[in-house]
């Protein structure tokens, strides 16, 4: 075995277009990976610069207030989730959902829509990562690099003899076979080790990426192996590959996310916008009590303090700003939950198709999936619970204002 | 010309008898097929929904009950962009950026809820529109129809005969490409469908058939390339091995390259990031809430001379009005000095990505369809202003009711009680200020101008790519 393996490496050191394959999965390799490490250092360094003139911003809003709703109302939050030590390696949807805002006591649907994305162009396009790389173009070049191992023997017309004087195919075309599959995942992962090194991803991440990508190559493997035992021309066998590479890599996702979007529709957005605007509207012009009741159901520990003098107060503010979100609650509820289920299903869906599989998880590992996504969302609601934990103290019993208190205010830790 | 002819009709019998190629080019007809059909639905529905919303959006505001004017500042009002009627082919953008927006005083909110961010995540490729099959799919077609076009000759030794009968490499050459031609126009067919839906639409003929000429060119590029490598090759599996790498790094790579090493090269900042420095700025200002400031005093002097009297009181129109008015329009001139720099940055990211369309017809075919369907940035951030010129206006009206049409007196002791309050409102006729507002695409004309550095791109691929196609077949030897 040991022979026939040093035998095929020196084959292929003399197959002039294998061997430009192989350089180019190294050069892409590279490319992706260098293009990640230095997205993720800017966006480390945006995060840095946002949470200084964050804190700057927000003192200079607190100076000279005189009460605890204005303290309230002026100073805005930086919440972000920056990005993993994998995140180099695929940045899903950070491109395309928000992973920074700036939120304050006013009703939090209001705010934690806004989407402070980049170019839309580059949401449409998609980057050059390394789990597009791995997904969607490693196998292209793996298809390139196999197909004609049998059928180029057979048009030079000396399949035939080398079947018969190898003994076993199998000492034949698995060797050969063998050293190309692992030149290509070694040369397309050493950029990546060398970077995970480098930004010092934890090994257990690059380990499950390292396996994950082999492990896919080796289906595809599979594929070119089952598909050019068939006894045709190259063009043939490369047509039909390419062919079902097609299938597996963009009909099969597609038809997916179709059917999945249909079976799982999402409550329209804008709604639990309007719905959350009106309620906050509509209290100015309605009784007190409208807005006092349902804010006290949640918040019964307030009913001592909740008697209104005069006709505008922040604690009556700040209560139908809550009860805003109250009230868009199960709207949000849905929606949430409604993505949710998309992302269950489409895990489920990525099972047929290996480069969708490969996309997600090195999404996941990256922490840049759609779940991670509202993972973040679900920590600026917690964070904004904390801002309202933090101020209903004062507000409510009218404790006299004390700005030195401020300094206690909660700080969002991603 | 009989003879071109000929030479075409032959190789259409030998594509008909041919499983592979009929079963490939049925499969791409099927999917050509659905997709159109599933698109122009999606498109359909939510263009009657958008107007839907819209016509909703104005009818609540104008339902809104007698009020202080400035809570209908905040009340606040929506703008929604419906797609226009090529986005049924080229849905663009629209699904990254979000379609509506919620356009209310002191501030430029960004457009919202994004199909993308709640789409469900299947990796690069997970939605295909006819735009998408036609850039992508198309290509490998021809590439799996064409790229033994020539070199089939020269294989079964059919060369040598024609060479030998006085047929030049050049007339074989085109008697391959209008086999090649043919078969692009069988697959314009579905496109010309859907442009001339787009008209019945109320998209421009002009429109309507530049996009048709785009992706014909477009094709005729790819048809060239594959008919090239025919030519030049001596094998078959190397003419569809270099082609497909052609494709994998014309199609795959250089867009997405692009696409790094403009945002790696053109910082543009974020909203929030922006944001923050203009809010230094922006403090300078003063608030507009709070009419004391004394960022106003200067301006309060100006009134009180203008109108001749001494006290704010005595002015026969109401202070806060003026005050809200004046710092609206000066926050609105620092807000949109921001966004136009944000925007202008976006642009030359767009502009820096469209001549990697050198390296790759797909980036400027993508452009330009982009543009002349109206689903591009440009059009996205036309959106933007346009929406915010509605949120001026109706902000400014608003203002102006409130410094002409509720007494400051009223205005001050507005919070005192519930008679004071309703004493400090106006009627509800005043809403009326609030235009309509429907976002159309903009003239044709002005659309193909955008696209002069795509198409003159495109235009160089096309004669570039048939040049290479006559300088090979003049060479044509045994």
């Amino acid at each position: 075995m040991i022979g026939n393996l040093i035998r095929e490496v020196r084959f292929l050191t003399k197959d002039s277009g294998a061997l430009f394959w192989l350089a180019l999965a190294f050069f892409l390799s590279v490319i992706a990976v260098s293009f990640g490490v230095a997205e993720v250092r800017d966006q480390r360094k945006t995060i840095g610069t946002l949470i200084e003139e964050d804190a700057a911003d927000r003192a200079n809003a607190l100076e000279g207030q005189e009460d605890w709703g204005g303290a309230a109302y002026y100073a805005f939050h930086l919440t972000h989730a920056p990005p993993s030590d994998f995140a180099f390696a695929a940045m899903g949807q950070r491109d395309s959902s928000p992973w920074k805002h700036r939120v304050r006591m006013l009703a939090l649907e209001g705010q934690i829509h806004e989407a402070d994305t980049r170019n839309a162009d580059f949401g449409l396009i998609g980057r050059f990562d390394f789990a597009f790389l791995a997904a969607s173009v490693a196998p292209l070049l793996l298809i390139l690099l196999l197909y004609d191992l049998r059928a180029a023997e057979r048009s030079a017309r000396r399949h035939d003899l080398l079947v018969a004087t190898a003994g076993s195919p199998a000492q034949l075309w698995l060797p050969r076979a063998l050293v190309r599959v692992v030149a290509l995942s070694a040369l397309l992962l050493i950029p990546l080790w060398g970077a995970s090194i480098i930004v010092g991803t934890s090994p257990d991440i690059v380990f499950k990426a390292t396996v994950i990508l082999v492990g896919a190559l080796l289906i595809w493997w599979l594929i070119v192996e089952l598909v050019s035992r068939i006894n045709a021309s190259p063009s043939v066998l490369l047509t039909s590959l390419i062919g079902l590479w097609l299938a597996l890599a963009i009909v099969v996702p597609a038809l997916s996310t179709a059917a999945i979007e249909a079976r799982q529709p999402l409550p329209n957005g804008g709604e639990i916008l309007l719905l959350q605007r009106e309620t906050v509207n509509d209290a100015w012009d309605l009784p007190k009590e409208a807005t006092m009741t349902p804010f006290l159901k949640e918040h019964p520990e307030w009913s001592d303090h909740a008697t209104l003098e005069t006709a505008f107060e922040w604690k009556w503010y700040y209560a139908f700003q809550q009860v805003g979100d109250q009230k868009t609650a199960p709207l949000v509820e849905q929606y949430r939950s409604a993505r949710l289920a998309r992302d269950r299903e489409a895990g489920l869906a990525s099972f047929l198709s290996p480069t969708s599989f490969v996309e997600r998880s090195f999404e996941k590992l990256a922490g840049t999936d759609a779940a991670s996504m509202i993972a973040y969302e679900n920590a600026v609601r917690d964070f904004h619970k904390q801002l309202r934990a933090f101020h209903y103290p004062y507000l409510f019993p009218d404790e006299p204002y004390d700005s030195e208190k401020l300094k206690d205010l909660p700080r969002f830790e991603p | 010309m009989s003879m071109i002819i000929r030479i075409a009709k032959e190789e259409w019998r030998l594509w008909l008898r041919s499983k592979v190629i009929v079963v490939a080019a049925l499969i791409v007809v099927a999917l050509l097929a659905v997709t159109s059909v599933l698109t122009i639905n999606r498109v359909a529905d939510e263009q009657s929904q958008r107007l839907a919303q819209q016509v909703e959006a104005e009818k609540t505001f104008f339902a809104q009950p007698d009020r202080h004017p400035h809570r209908m500042v905040h009340f606040g009002h929506y703008a929604f962009r419906p797609p226009p009627p090529l986005a049924a082919f080229e849905p663009g953008v629209d699904a990254v950026t979000g379609q509506s927006i919620f356009l209310e005083g002191h501030r430029q909110n960004t457009a919202m809820f994004a199909d993308t961010k709640a789409a469900a995540d299947l990796g690069g490729f997970a939605a295909l529109t006819p735009a998408s099959l036609y850039q992508l799919l198309l290509p490998l077609l021809l590439i799996v129809l064409g790229h033994a076009l020539f070199l089939r000759e020269r294989e079964s030794g059919t060369l040598a005969v024609i060479l030998a009968q006085g047929q030049s490499g050049v007339t074989l050459a085109m008697g391959k490409a209008a086999a090649l031609l043919a078969v692009i126009l069988i697959f314009m067919i579905p496109l010309i469908l859907v442009a001339t839906y787009s008209v019945s639409l109320g998209e421009s003929g002009l429109g309507a058939f530049s996009i048709v000429g785009g992706y014909f060119m477009y094709l005729c590029v790819w048809g060239a390339i594959v008919l090239a490598a025919s030519i030049i090759l001596k094998q078959r599996a190397v003419s569809l091995g270099v082609l497909i790498f052609v494709w994998l790094f014309a199609a795959l790579i250089v867009p997405r390259f692009a696409i790094n090493a403009s945002s790696a090269a053109i910082d543009a900042p974020g909203k929030i990031e922006s944001d923050l420095v203009m809010l230094a700025e922006q403090r300078k200002l003063g608030d507009g809430h709070n009419a004391a400031d004394p960022a106003f005093q200067r301006l309060q002097a100006e009134v009180l001379e203008q109108y001749d009297v001494e006290t704010i009181e005595e002015l026969p129109i109401n202070w806060r009005g003026v005050v809200a008015s004046y710092s609206e329009a000066e926050l609105t001139k620092l807000l949109n000095s921001y966004a136009e720099n944000r925007m202008s940055l976006e642009a030359s990211q767009s502009r820096m990505f469209d001549l990697f369309g050198l390296a790759s017809p797909t980036i400027a075919i993508g452009s330009l369809s982009r543009t002349f369907a109206g689903t591009d940035l440009a059009t996205h951030h036309r959106f933007l202003r346009e929406s915010e010129k509605l949120r001026f206006d109706f902000v400014q009206s608003l203002n102006e009711v409130h410094a002409n049409e509720l007494s400051y007196a009223d205005d001050m002791n507005r919070n005192a009680d519930a008679e004071a309050s309703r004493r400090a409102s106006v009627n509800s006729e005043a809403w009326q200020v609030l235009d309509e507002f429907r976002f159309a695409p903009d003239a044709a004309g002005e659309r193909i101008g955008r696209a002069t550095l795509s198409l003159a791109v495109l235009v160089a691929w096309l004669l570039a790519s048939i040049s290479i196609v006559f300088l090979a077949a003049r060479k044509v030897r045994l």
